[in-house]
């Protein structure tokens, strides 16, 4: 008895020893070395050195994507992977790069630090990942950021915007969606001037992004002359909110403004109305909480209040097409996911379009890609006809076009009442 | 000649412990005046006014009546089982889920919108729902990962237990997935009343109403039915129990139900309070209610609902009084736990425990 139960252990453990050695290994064509000093790229004969990705003909191109499948903005992140994917079809129709296809590996970056480090390393450890698009969140992006910065590969993120994320020190960072330092300039501004409140309240999720975010807004709205009376943080997951709220409320302040995700957002909403002090206070929140999602969960707790996005220039007529083949593809429209399926489409084109002015065919009909060209390529990028506007990426890796936008919840419906594309 | 040696060790440790229980006391203390100092100070310097004070109370009060009646479910199961149930948090949030579902139907079939005789129906046939989804997951857990490692060592049914946390949490990932499911509120629980400057929600009164009713529920089902009496014997002793003629496995199935079900039913109404439920959402309640179940003394049931509610009101007043943001909400929380534990290791209420259970 005792020593059949130990037989069966015994193989429940090798069989998963056996499944994990039959999991499919990365289908790499080709060898580099990922060990040498990436400057001092010295190839030899036949043998792709330094930092360059070699595709054997039929092979694919190797794009990376950190998205934030799960975590705290699950429907965003999917909304951004797909498309991705929409944009990798797109590209893929056309022809590829001199007939070589694109493809999308994507990878949960969970919206954490901790997990965009995991994603990092994973694709640093991968030879064939040419570049990688994303992460979704902030402290996402800024996990993966040193590891993708020391691996010399280069990332473009659709929606990371606190200022962070791209630095003059790091030259493989870039994005698309618009920083933070503008976001929380406008919302301050537009709280102070446009509705006239001089006293406010802000909280923040304790994430970079909603953190960073709550800061900027803290700051210029100070600057500006008006009062911040509490600034508190509460922890992303949380549900009750009201001993945080009650704090809040002693001071009477006119709005509660929120950096963070939908979810909390939505609560926070619901649960101010319940709150001493600030039944009747605004709330403004931003780009991370301006979701269907937040529609929904807030339900009447919604109407009226505000929210802060950082837009592109839509080009109406990409944007429509995009969408059909969107909806085509996955059967929802992509706005009733999340809003930044936009920039996540023009950040694969921005890197697209650098590998097609950087790959070269060797002789042996491989496609050779240097990363570090590839890397100054991406910061070349100019006049790149997006879905978002026409891309121009400065020194800094800043690509994105457009403006901030302010909404008011109207009818259950997101209203733009000032901001860019409003004369 | 060894007696003498080994007298002179043992009183030599015997005088070590007692010094070491001395110095902890006196940092215990110091770190109690401290806090008090602390307390003192912030509440001279801050001022907010009563009705601020009072409205933190409820909302500790609130907190503390859910964190009750998941912690009572640690502390029935461990009293009989001498094991925690680290899968307790998932229960309820498995209660939660079928709770969620429920509304959807009523909605659907249009009694949430109906007249308020309907609506008080349908809410209640949530909670059954709720209270059921939570006892099958209960059962199933005994019979599945508890009952085949009864007569293993006392660290494996834990791990057992942290593994089906896992499983169900992770479980519910993948069938529902990773958005938050809302609870869309009829309109009879949105909103609430105000005495003073003190608002009351709606869903607090009644959270805290059906708690007390449901602990009194359980202490009557404890204390004077046969059940009840069966479930104190074998937890007094398991196998003095079976030679009276009780059928232990019955009554572990029991109190795994009775504890479900309150699970269950605190799932629904923090579903109600908080308006979102999502795969992880028993995780940290979980924890909560398993400091509460430690901190009035494991093993219980009194002290579980006095734990309960105070560790709500520290949660809720806490950071205030001390004047630290809310966010470290659970520092205090867990020092309060640490603090108890150094001047009464076996809780606020529990007894000394006895050479058996140890």
């Amino acid at each position: 008895m005792r020593n059949s139960r130990h037989f069966v252990l015994l193989v429940v453990l090798l069989l998963g020893l056996l499944a994990g050695c039959t999991a499919p290994a990365p289908a790499t064509t080709e060898q580099q070395a990922p060990a040498a000093a990436p400057a001092a790229a010295q190839p030899a004969a036949a043998q792709p050195a330094g930092n360059q990705v070699v595709i054997a003909p039929g092979q694919p191109i190797r794009i990376g994507g950190s998205f934030a499948l799960t975590g705290p903005i699950p429907d965003p992140g999917k909304d951004i992977r797909q498309a991705a994917e929409i944009a990798i079809d797109e590209l893929n129709a056309a022809g590829g790069v001199e007939g070589f296809l694109f493809e999308l590996v994507a990878e949960d970056g969970a919206c954490s630090g901790d997990q965009g480090t995991v994603v990092g390393n994973k694709f640093a450890a991968d030879p064939t990942i040419v570049a990688v698009t994303g992460g979704t969140c902030s402290g996402e992006t800024i996990g993966l950021k040193p590891i993708l910065l020391k691996a010399r590969i280069p990332f473009v993120s659709p929606s990371a915007t606190n200022p962070d994320v791209v630095s003059a020190d790091c030259d493989v960072c870039n994005r698309v969606a618009l920083s933070d330092a503008l976001q929380g300039e406008v919302d301050a501004d537009f709280v102070f001037n446009t509705l006239g409140l001089k006293k406010v309240a802000a909280m923040h999720d304790n994430s970079d992004y909603g953190k960073g975010l709550a800061e900027i807004f803290q700051n210029a709205f100070t600057k500006l002359g008006g009062e911040v009376s509490s600034f508190e943080g509460v922890q992303v997951g949380d549900t009750d909110f009201r001993a945080a709220l009650a704090k809040i409320g002693a001071n009477q302040p006119e709005l509660v403004y929120f950096g963070g995700y939908s979810t909390e957002a939505a609560l926070i909403a619901q649960q101010m109305r319940e709150s001493a002090g600030l039944e009747n206070a605004k709330f403004m929140s931003v780009d991370g909480a301006y979701t269907q999602q937040y529609l929904q969960a807030a339900g009447a707790a919604a109407e009226g209040t505000y929210m802060s996005f950082v837009a592109g220039d839509a080009q109406a007529e990409k944007l429509a097409a995009f969408t059909e083949a969107y909806v085509a593809k996955f059967g929802v429209e992509p706005s009733q996911l999340g809003p930044f399926h936009g920039q996540s489409h023009d950040s694969v084109i921005v890197i697209a379009d650098a590998i097609k002015r950087t790959a070269q065919v060797d002789s042996a009909g491989n496609l050779v890609i240097d990363r570090e060209a590839l890397i100054k390529a991406i910061r070349a990028t100019a006049g790149l006809e997006g879905i978002t506007g026409t891309l121009t990426c400065d020194a800094m890796g800043e690509c994105g076009a457009g403006g901030v936008q302010i909404f008011i919840v109207e009818n259950g419906e997101f209203k733009q009442i000032a901001g860019f594309g409003l004369e | 000649m060894t007696s003498t040696i080994r007298s002179s060790t043992s009183y030599r440790v015997r005088r070590q412990a007692a010094t070491t229980r001395w110095v902890v006391r006196g940092l215990g203390l110091i770190g109690l005046a401290l806090l008090v100092w602390r307390v003192v100070t912030v509440g001279l310097a801050e001022s907010y006014p009563l009705s601020f004070w009072i409205s933190q109370a409820l909302n500790g009060l609130v907190l503390g009546g859910v964190y009750a009646l998941v912690a009572l479910g640690y502390t029935l199961v461990y009293g009989i089982l001498l094991m925690i149930n680290f899968a307790h948090g998932e229960v309820m949030m498995i209660g939660a889920f079928t709770g969620v579902f429920a509304l959807q139907f009523f909605t659907a079939l249009g009694w949430m919108s109906g007249p308020t005789t309907m609506v008080v129906l349908a809410l209640l046939l949530i909670a059954a729902a709720g209270m059921l989804g939570s006892i099958v997951t209960g059962v199933t857990l005994e019979r599945v990962a508890y009952r085949p490692l009864r007569g293993a060592p006392r660290l494996v049914p834990l791990i057992s237990a942290i593994g089906a946390s896992l499983f169900l949490q992770y479980s519910v990932l993948l069938v529902f997935g990773v958005s938050p499911r809302t609870y869309t509120r009829p309109p009879l629980l949105e909103g609430g009343f105000r005495v003073g400057d003190v608002f009351v929600p709606y869903t607090g009164v009644i959270i805290f109403v059906l708690s007390l009713l449901l602990m009194l529920a359980l202490y009557l089902i404890v204390q004077r039915t046969k059940l009840g009496k069966a479930m104190r014997a074998v937890a007094e002793d398991k196998g003095t129990a079976a030679l009276m003629g009780i059928d232990v496995d019955r009554v572990i199935v029991f109190t795994f139900i009775l504890s479900a079900a309150l699970a269950g039913a605190a799932g629904v109404m923090l579903g109600f309070h908080n308006t979102v439920v999502k795969f992880n959402s028993g995780f940290v309640p979980g924890l909560k209610a398993f400091t509460a179940a430690v901190l009035g003394g494991i093993g219980n049931i009194p002290g579980a609902m006095v734990g309960a509610l105070l560790l709500g009101l520290i949660e809720a007043i806490g950071p205030s009084a001390l004047g630290i943001p809310t966010e470290y909400k659970d520092i205090i929380a867990f020092s309060v736990l640490v603090i108890v534990l150094i001047f009464r290791p076996s809780g606020l209420l529990g007894e000394v425990v006895s050479e058996k259970k140890a």
